[in-house]
């Protein structure tokens, strides 16, 4: 199953790293985490996503309840929480492919951002899920580079 | 004042009058403060950092309270961290204080600069690096107040050499509150959780509490006990929870587990009711936890969320402070008969048969430990290595009304001497006796220094059986015998060694002289060490 964590931390050197080494030294898998200050400058938000069995999925909650630095967790659910991620992806094109890519793009809702003679570069923002499936559709282009913010969510209401 | 005056400011405002340590440039300014304060503040130099960290463990454990250890920078603090990564596996109250370099060379790779919040990250409770000098009467508050709250344990505080020698910018004041957000331990026990709890120990008929070592940590054995006789519960023990109760009390029924006794594991395989308490269902006890939560029904009680449903899935969980669960369930309606249970399980106990045989040669360890443990004081501290050594001491160990302390989590061997020491300087009035192979005692026979000039009374107890004793069992039954690296041979000459440090020598190379070298070497008033050969066939299974 899915875990998003959204998680409000200290905003203070080496709590990112704290994080990310409970992950690595328990064996917790993160899809994508995703950090930022809020509102308050000295309070970070971070959006961790793991794909794990529902036990290791408590385990990674109480773990990250744990840690001194960390004030909240909560657990989202897919379903009653909004979920976006933004990539920035390079692909290559010909006076061939040019046109069908400037029309999945359009398709798609992306954003062209810059054309040079032999590349494009698109900005997405979306679901998760949508972001991967318009990643799998620009590989037959042939791409160059990739960017992605990971995932951030937020609880509906 | 400066920030190494205001940090011994602190250590006396937590009451602290003893510290162990090792100064070196990084931690100078520290130890000046240290200087002035001599009185108030004694300072015990052991002969490498990673004893004091043991010896501080030794001394929290006996004080029940944290306990302090210094280093240096570099080297000095690398070297104490076995015995953070110690405490943290058995979750003891530690202030480990090490010197860094100044802030301004902070990553730059100077001499003696070590990253010691990024090395100990996984063997602390939780860090700091000190980077302002007004910071350090709240760092050092906060610092106690974690180790020794919750599920304690081990912090780190690292502090420049700078920051030690800066000006506080405002007069010393040792905060009363603490303002933590992110760290509120749960104490008191969830209601409905707990009125599920005594409804299913109302249910069970054959109801059994299994009490680790949290049981000990939380200061719990009281109230369990009560709790035990008042309700006719019966209760086993992991190897860190020995010393709940006593030995000889009608409702214990041993240690679990692997190396533990056949009864108690019994015992846990006919219960209904499991009941963990402040125990982590660890592999050495546990080996198959994923049987007994199909079987039975498990109330796993600890202070630690995230030590619940790590290992197994307990049918009910109840996070809080033992004393206050505890406290609660003695008062509860509780009605359960166990006569038959408790029938069964002293049949069990009693028809038990110990297959094990054991050489006629030498001194038979089992006996050793039995009778050394008998002769003991009743209150004595009894500290066992790690090796052979230690599953004997578990195993045969009979408790009275005195500790039982050893590294259960980690393993460290090495740790009784040091820990010995602690333990001793903690309460200098009672018998502590540090039991160790040949191989843990040359791990740490360095700190005979300590001993000798700080005038420490313990009596160290060797097991000489000439190998590494555990692995070499390990070798025999699972690799036919290629003995690899496990030979230790005759040395030291232990009688040598005692002379070198002033300490009284005892021997026994006899089942036949044992007992009458023991009164003598518990009798002695100083240090000593007692040898006792072993035969190196003997096996803990």
């Amino acid at each position: 199953m899915k875990g998003i964590f959204s998680v409000l931390v200290e905003n203070k050197d080496g709590v990112l790293s704290q994080i990310a080494g409970l992950f690595s030294r328990r064996g917790f898998n993160i899809d994508s985490l995703a950090v930022g200050e809020t509102d308050k400058h000295d309070i970070s938000s971070m959006t961790i996503v793991s794909t794990a069995d529902q036990r290791t999925i408590d385990q990674i909650e109480k773990h990250l309840n744990k840690k001194l630095d960390v004030i909240k967790v909560r657990r989202l659910e897919e379903a009653k929480a909004v979920s976006l991620e933004m990539m920035l992806i390079k692909v290559s094109y010909t006076a061939q492919t040019r046109s069908s890519l400037i029309e999945l793009c359009s398709v798609m809702g992306a954003k062209i951002m810059h054309i040079s003679a032999k590349s494009i570069m698109i900005e997405i923002h979306n679901t998760p899920d949508v972001v991967r499936e318009f990643l799998e559709l620009l590989k037959s282009f042939g791409i160059l580079e990739v960017q992605r913010t990971g995932t951030i969510s937020m609880a509906k209401g | 004042m400066n920030g190494a005056q205001a940090m011994v400011e602190c250590l006396k405002a937590e009451g602290v009058t003893k510290i162990f340590g090792i100064p070196g440039v990084a931690i100078a300014p520290f130890y000046e403060a240290l200087y002035e304060n001599r009185q108030q503040i004694e300072h015990v130099l052991v002969r490498q950092e990673q004893a004091a960290g043991h010896a501080a463990s030794g001394y929290a454990r006996i004080t029940r309270k944290p306990a302090v250890c210094v280093t240096s920078s570099g080297p000095g603090a690398t070297n104490l961290i076995t015995a953070l990564a110690t405490a943290n596996a058995d979750s003891i109250p530690l202030i480990a204080i090490t010197g860094q370099v100044d802030s301004s060379l902070l990553g730059h790779d100077v001499f003696q600069e070590a990253d010691m919040r990024g090395a100990t990250e996984s063997f602390v409770k939780y860090s700091y690096l000190v980077k302002n000098v007004n910071d350090i009467p709240r760092i050092f508050r906060e610092a106690f107040h974690v180790a020794s709250t919750g599920r304690t344990g081990p912090v780190l505080i690292d502090i420049p050499c700078d920051v030690q020698r800066m000006e506080l910018s405002k007069a010393f004041s040792y905060p009363e509150e603490i303002r933590m957000r992110g760290y509120k331990p749960s104490v008191m026990g969830n209601g409905q959780q707990m009125t599920k709890v005594i409804a299913a120990i109302n249910r069970a008929k054959r109801p059994l509490i299994c009490a680790g070592g949290g049981v000990i940590l939380g200061n719990g054995e009281e109230v369990i006990r009560a709790f035990c006789e008042k309700n006719r519960i019966p209760l086993v023990s992991t190897m860190m929870g020995i010393g709940t109760v006593a030995k000889a009390h009608p409702l214990y029924f041993g240690m679990l587990g692997n190396n533990g006794k056949p009864y108690a594991n019994k015992a846990v395989a006919n219960a209904d009711l499991l009941m963990i308490v402040g125990a982590r269902v660890a592999d050495r006890a546990v080996p198959k936890p994923e049987k007994l939560e199909r079987r039975l029904t498990v109330i796993h009680i600890d202070i630690d969320s995230a030590e619940i449903g790590k290992m197994l899935g307990p049918t009910i969980p109840l996070v809080g402070d033992i004393r206050h669960i505890f406290g609660a369930l003695l008062d509860a309606q509780i009605h359960v008969d166990t006569k038959e249970w408790l029938e069964e399980l002293e049949n069990f106990k009693h028809t038990t048969v110990d297959h094990r045989v054991f050489s006629d040669r030498l001194v038979n360890p089992m006996t050793l430990v039995q009778t050394l443990s008998e002769k003991m004081d009743d209150d004595a501290v009894y500290v066992a290595d790690v090796g052979q050594n230690q599953l004997w001491s578990a195993d045969n160990y009979v408790m009275k009304n005195g500790r039982f302390l050893t590294t259960g989590g980690m393993g460290t061997m090495g740790y009784s001497i040091p820990a010995a020491i602690g333990a001793k300087l903690a309460e200098p009035s009672r018998q502590v006796v540090a039991v160790c192979g040949d191989g843990a005692f040359q791990m740490s026979m360095f700190e005979l220094a300590t001993i000798a000039v700080n005038k420490v009374a313990v009596k160290i107890l060797v097991l000489r059986n000439e190998y590494l004793g555990l692995v070499r069992e390990h070798q025999e039954k699972v690799y036919e015998g290629h003995y690899s690296g496990v030979q230790l041979y005759a040395y030291p000459h232990f009688d040598k060694l005692a002379g070198a440090y002033d300490m009284a020598y005892f021997h026994s190379d006899s089942n036949d002289t044992l007992e009458e070298e023991l009164d003598r070497f518990l009798a002695c008033p100083k240090a000593a060490i007692m040898v006792c050969d072993i035969d190196s066939a003997n096996n803990t299974k």
